[in-house]
């Protein structure tokens, strides 16, 4: 009878995209229209979950819509959707590794004025994508994903309780610059490296070496089929799912509960809502060997600020509430 | 050209078969309590029951029922763990914690005796299709969970004067995804209505006459949406209450806060016997605040939870979610 409860999800797969359409965004205005800056350096940016989606309220262009905070991604993606009609600007093909999706040969481009209100960020790459499929089945106008091209020069704090990215400027050596930016206590901290634009974090499952990459917009965590049978241990599949692509793609992979994942002696983590599948693909995208991915249920359990430069990620307790 | 595709995957939640029932004006299986949800199952609700074994269907009325469980997607399904209390000859009841229905959007049914699965009518508002491991939809029904639900003791009534020939009136918004079908209003003498439970937030929507979509127009609330038209906007606030311990020998406590623009005269605070407390009904999202005890400014002592506002001095922050 467990079957009866099977969920259905959907793999996101965007349909190629060609070198035919393009977008042009040169001194564009580009914000987040509920950005707060709290000083020269520092802005607060207020978002909102869909499901387990991360998602800012922003404008491009003369159009409002959301924008998925995804630290899984490389770039800024902008849904093409909304800004088919514009202008190509340049033909470079890349090979983008975002967390969306498939993602076949999005055109390169380069958004000239980016900004977080008061921040503006130059130059930063950005790709051309159609995001359809996400605005369906969450029923939200998705204009883009932020990605690490825009985080990257940023300490930022990702808070579930407060509903609120906080992003200070670093300077070369990840330092934050101005003062007055948090009066929350720093309570423990692990490191991570960059592999291309992904947090690698080396962590423990059943205490057993795992290595997971850390991914804001996986709305479920995901380990890999192939992980150590110890490892496997300590995960308690509740039934099947099947993943499913626009594309007609299926996948059926299991679904449950991971516990006992580990990132340190002192930082360790409740039950994370889990599908077991291949990393064959995810592997190959963020070019390194993953034994897991931690998506939505890190940043429920822990508020957390991630320091691209010093590749540091600092956590913060949730307060005690009193009821 | 060569297509190299790179692979990260974003999984989507998809909630199906809402629309798919008829609908009576009360959810079945369960209530919210505050921070609990009581599950509670009426014999009377129930025509049929599936053997776990067999998939047999059974008449329930040929049921011995010595006990009932809950079973849903929060406990792995299981038909012995949640044990429900016997309140009545027909009545059984749980309750839980809303917590511990962790995420997802959660589905259950009843099992009787840890052998049949109670079948939900198809008149319930808040059931779903129950599907296969391969995503094909059984002929039975799950008990859905709603985040908003239509409930007479909610906490909104949506109403539309008039259109008394239609035959059928939805309420359709963000609370439900734009569900086309979940939410079906009542006729009443004057038009149509129908009370949701809604958790504080912003929300937009819309009503469907017979297929029509039309705004509220008792609400001069509106936005403008992607279609160029126009839905009807509704702000659900919370009641909070701030409590200060302590400083019983204070004059006078003033909250103020952004919600209240830091007016030093509009929340004087009541004295309690541990210290001070004011309610307030607050929207959804951030607000900073602090107290003014006799004349003199400071933040909340009892909330680890503090900001810098835009000119560099420190609040206490309340998150209302």
């Amino acid at each position: 009878m467990s079957k009866l409860w099977t969920l259905f999800l959907v793999i996101i797969c965007s349909t190629s995209l060609y070198a035919t359409e393009g977008i042009h965004l040169e001194n564009t205005p580009f914000h987040f229209t509920k950005a707060q800056r709290v000083n020269k350096y520092t802005t607060r940016i207020p978002f909102k979950l869909v499901d387990r989606l991360i998602v800012i309220e922003g404008e491009l262009k003369g159009k409002k819509g959301e924008f998925i905070f995804d630290t899984g991604s490389e770039k800024l993606l902008i849904n093409k959707v909304h800004f088919s009609n514009l202008i190509l600007h340049d033909d470079n093909i890349s090979n983008t590794s975002g967390i969306l999706d498939y993602i076949d040969n999005p055109i390169q481009k380069r958004i000239q004025n980016f900004s977080l209100k008061s921040l503006s960020l130059f130059n930063k790459e950005s790709d051309l994508i159609d995001l359809s499929h996400i605005e369906r089945a969450k029923k939200i106008k998705i204009l883009g994903i932020i990605g690490y091209t825009i985080l990257k020069d940023y300490e930022v704090f990702v808070d579930l309780h407060l509903n609120q990215i906080t992003l200070t400027k670093t300077d070369t050596k990840g330092n934050t610059l101005g003062s007055n930016i948090y009066l929350e206590k720093i309570v423990d901290s692990i490191s991570f490296r960059l592999k291309k634009h992904a947090i690698i974090i080396d962590g423990f499952i059943n205490k057993k070496k795992a290595v997971f990459a850390l991914d804001s917009g996986a709305e479920f965590s995901q380990i890999n089929t192939r992980i150590s049978k110890k490892a496997l241990k300590s995960f308690y599949p509740k039934g099947r799912i099947i993943l499913k692509g626009a594309s007609d793609k299926e996948l059926e992979v299991i679904s449950g509960n991971l516990f006992r994942v580990q990132l340190s002696e002192t930082v360790y983590f409740g039950p994370m809502k889990t599908i077991l599948t291949s990393f064959l693909n995810i592997n190959r995208a963020f070019g390194t060997k993953l034994d897991g991915i931690l998506g939505h249920d890190f940043f429920a359990q822990k508020r957390a600020i991630i320091n691209y430069k010093k590749q540091k990620i600092y956590f913060i307790n949730y307060p005690i509430l009193r009821k | 050209m060569k297509l190299k595709a790179i692979h990260i995957i974003l999984f989507l939640l998809v909630f199906t078969g809402l629309d798919m029932y008829a609908q009576k004006d009360s959810i079945k299986g369960y209530r919210i309590d505050g921070d609990h949800i009581v599950f509670r199952f009426n014999k009377n609700d129930y025509l049929k029951a599936t053997d776990d074994h067999t998939e047999e269907r059974i008449d329930f009325e040929d049921l011995n029922i010595k006990e009932v469980f809950v079973a849903g997607s929060f406990n792995d399904w299981s038909r012995g763990k949640w044990k429900m209390k016997k309140i009545s000859e027909n009545i059984y009841e749980l309750r839980k914690k809303l917590t511990d229905l962790k995420d997802f959007t959660p589905e259950f049914k009843f099992v009787i005796n840890q052998k049949y699965w109670a079948e939900p009518t198809e008149d319930a508002p808040n059931i779903t299709a129950a599907k296969s491991y391969d995503g094909v939809e059984y002929y039975t029904y799950n008990f859905k969970v709603l985040l908003a639900y239509p409930s007479k003791k909610g906490n909104y009534t949506f109403r539309l004067p008039g259109h008394k020939n239609a035959d059928k009136v939805i309420l359709s918004g963000s609370f439900n995804k734009w569900d086309e079908g979940a939410f079906k209003m009542n006729k009443t003498q004057y038009g149509w209505e129908l009370t949701l439970q809604l958790k504080p937030n912003y929300y937009e929507y819309k009503f469907i006459v017979d297929g029509i979509w039309m705004e509220d127009p008792s609400n001069k609330n509106k936005a403008i949406n992607e279609f160029g038209g126009y839905n009807s906007c509704i702000d659900i606030k919370k009641d909070v209450a701030f409590i200060l311990n302590n400083f019983k020998d204070a004059k006078s406590v003033i909250l103020v806060g952004s919600f209240n623009d830091w007016s030093e005269t509009l929340c004087p605070m009541k004295k309690t016997i541990k210290g001070w407390i004011y309610t307030i009904k607050l929207s959804e999202g951030k607000h900073h605040y602090k107290y003014i005890i006799d004349g003199k400014w400071i933040i909340d002592p009892d909330n680890s939870v503090k900001e810098y506002d835009l000119d560099g001095n420190i609040n206490s922050v309340k998150m209302v979610k």
